[in-house]
């Protein structure tokens, strides 16, 4: 456990060192700039919408981008340029290892969206008032979604090459989006190979779909708390399963 | 109780490497066997390219072996119980670049279950034996080679190992760099720690090691003591006198193999220890003044030299460098 925070917190300070700032400040950039641009066309409620939505979009997209942006390189930098050594030859698992490294990953990116959510709700306060619930619960989604984004980044990264690992992923991340609607569009269009094909690949990819309460939020809509209990239990089961596959391939790897 | 006195035993390890894109796999290792007991400096002498840092990354459980085994304090290689009595010096370091030293070393230090409350002190105590005190606050990534070299030795030595394997520690070190290793290596060893390392550099292992295992193209092809070296180096000695004359030369002879001079100065080749006597008695005795006695040197360069020149693969040879591994093998090999 000890050795486990010790990973985490080395790797939350490489990730908070090297690149992270740059996402906030851009960020922030982006928010300010579509309210200035936005804001003159509708004022008050429908203000505020924009900034909710952009908000929210803008937290939900940084936040996948920079964990494959962080996390492609991440475990990849530290094999090839052997600093890793100084981490296997210690008494330390390569599980702890993994656990190590995911756990700083998303400490760092929970940090940045941490700020990024509280940018957003002071310009909401700015521009309709108080901010809801659902704007902070659908800013917890996105957390999530970015957690399960970064246990598939951090698996690719045990076998292939960041670019590799960055191609894969952004694919993972358009395809869990769509998975649902692909499902059902193979199961009303196409034949019955396709339509198999489509259910495991259903069951495979993540439902990133899960992870988004944007339009409620948008919106104010009721949502049902069941669902951001179930998406927080899918998202601890499906990183949990794909780290222990991560962990198979690291296992048996040579460093050289 | 039995003391525990080997330390690490490599046995028949063969390793082959994949090869890249459309290249033939490359054996790499082809059966390296040996040991290294407690409380001694073992070297690993050998050529560029020849298995040493692949050798040691087997030894630490980096890479698996395609056959054969390592075992560490009678465990096996990657094993956390080993693993925590051990350090490591890997060959051209490279850390984490975002850290500073004191931010690397305490980090290195947690991973190898060291006491929190110790630690703070013993990242103090090896910044000021390596002295880098002055960068403790310095990230990593401004460090220069030495500095880098000096930072790899602090941290294999943090959590006070009982076994050190070095890769190549005297790279890119200036001349007191050089000298501190070697200061820390012989204190190490007399705290009864024993330290295993590589290197292409003959006086370095001339100078610390106890034995020396010469590895090429991936087969041990000899293990010598440097008490055999000593004895080896022992058959010849050189004296250099000054007011010799070729009269004085003359009356000895037999016991000189080869004379030379160089200003006033004479250097007299004795063909064996035994005749040293004699000679100096005759030089003495007729006036001339005796400077300095010199022992035969670079007779580890010598043994290398002839070990790895020559093809191991051979059949004959092979066989003779088996038989080699015993003293007086020398001998055996003159042939
Ligand atoms: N990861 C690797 N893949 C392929 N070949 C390698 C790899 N690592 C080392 N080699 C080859 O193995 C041989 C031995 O290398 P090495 O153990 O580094 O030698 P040394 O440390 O004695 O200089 C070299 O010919 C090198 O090219
Ligand atoms: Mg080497």
């Amino acid at each position: 456990m000890n050795k486990i925070s010790s990973i985490a917190v080395n790797t939350f300070r490489e990730s908070v060192r090297e690149k992270l700032l740059y996402i906030v400040i851009l960020y922030g950039g982006i928010l300010l700039l579509s309210t200035f641009i936005l804001s003159p066309l509708s004022v008050g409620a429908a203000g505020g919408k924009i900034i909710t939505d952009v908000g929210l979009a803008g937290i939900s997209l940084l936040g996948v981008l920079t964990a494959i942006m962080v996390g492609s390189t991440l475990v990849h930098k530290e094999i090839e340029k052997k600093a890793v050594f100084m981490v296997m030859t210690r008494p330390v698992s390569r599980h702890e290892y993994l656990i190590g490294k995911f756990s700083g990953m998303v400490m760092a990116l929970g940090l940045l969206m941490l700020i990024m959510t509280a940018v957003m709700a002071v310009m909401i306060f700015i521009g309709r008032g108080v901010p809801g619930a659902p704007v902070f619960l659908a800013s917890y989604l996105s957390l999530l979604e970015m957690m399960v984004m970064s246990s598939i980044v951090i698996f690719f990264s045990t076998f292939t090459t960041p670019i590799l690992t960055s191609f894969f992923s952004i694919c993972i991340f358009v395809a869990g989006n769509l998975s649902g609607d692909l499902r059902a569009f193979a199961q009303k269009f196409g034949g019955a190979f396709v339509g198999y094909f489509m259910e495991v690949f259903y069951y495979l990819l993540p439902n990133l779909k899960v992870f988004n309460l944007r339009n409620e939020a948008v919106h104010d809509l009721r949502f049902s708390g069941s669902d951001i209990v179930l998406a927080t239990i899918y998202a601890a089961i499906y990183c949990g399963a794909i780290l222990y596959f991560a962990f198979l391939v690291f296992r048996r790897r040579d460093f050289s | 109780m039995p003391v525990e006195r080997e330390t690490l035993r490599v046995d028949a390890v063969r390793k082959t490497f994949r090869g890249e894109l459309g290249m033939a796999p490359k054996e790499v290792l082809h059966g390296v066997s040996f040991e290294a007991h407690r409380g001694e400096i073992l070297g690993f002498l050998g050529p560029n390219g020849t298995g040493k840092t692949t050798t040691i990354k087997i030894i630490l459980g980096l890479m698996r072996p395609d056959s054969g085994c390592v075992t560490i304090f009678g465990k096996n290689a990657g094993d956390r119980m080993a693993l925590s009595r051990l350090g490591y010096l890997p060959e051209n370091p490279y850390f984490f670049p975002h850290l500073t030293l004191r931010e690397f070393l305490h980090y290195c230090g947690s991973l190898s279950g060291i006491d929190s409350d110790l630690l703070g002190n013993r990242c103090d105590e090896m910044m000021t034996l390596t002295g880098l005190s002055e960068s403790a606050d310095r990230r990593l990534k401004g460090f220069s080679k030495g500095m880098t070299q000096r930072a790899g030795l602090a941290q294999a030595i943090l959590h006070d190992p009982d076994l050190l394997i070095l890769d190549e520690p005297f790279s890119g070190l200036d001349p007191l760099g050089r000298k501190m290793v070697r200061d820390i290596m012989l204190d190490l060893k007399k705290k009864g720690k024993t330290i295993f390392f590589s290197s292409h550099i003959l006086p370095d292992m001339e100078a610390l090691c106890d034995r020396t295992v010469i590895i090429r193209d991936g087969m041990v092809v000899r293990s010598v003591s440097m008490d055999e070296v000593f004895r080896m180096a022992g058959s010849g000695t050189e004296v250099i006198a000054r007011g010799c004359s070729e009269d004085i030369i003359e009356g000895i002879t037999d016991y000189i193999d080869r004379v030379a001079s160089r200003g006033r100065e004479t250097f007299l080749h004795v063909k064996k220890q035994e005749f040293l006597r004699t000679v100096i008695k005759h030089l003495y005795n007729n006036g001339a003044d005796v400077l300095k006695v010199v022992p035969d040197q670079l007779s580890l360069e010598e043994i290398f030299i002839r070990e790895i020149s020559g093809d191991p693969r051979e059949p004959g040879m092979k066989a003779d460098h088996m038989s080699a591994v015993l003293p007086g093998g020398k001998e055996a090999h003159d042939e």
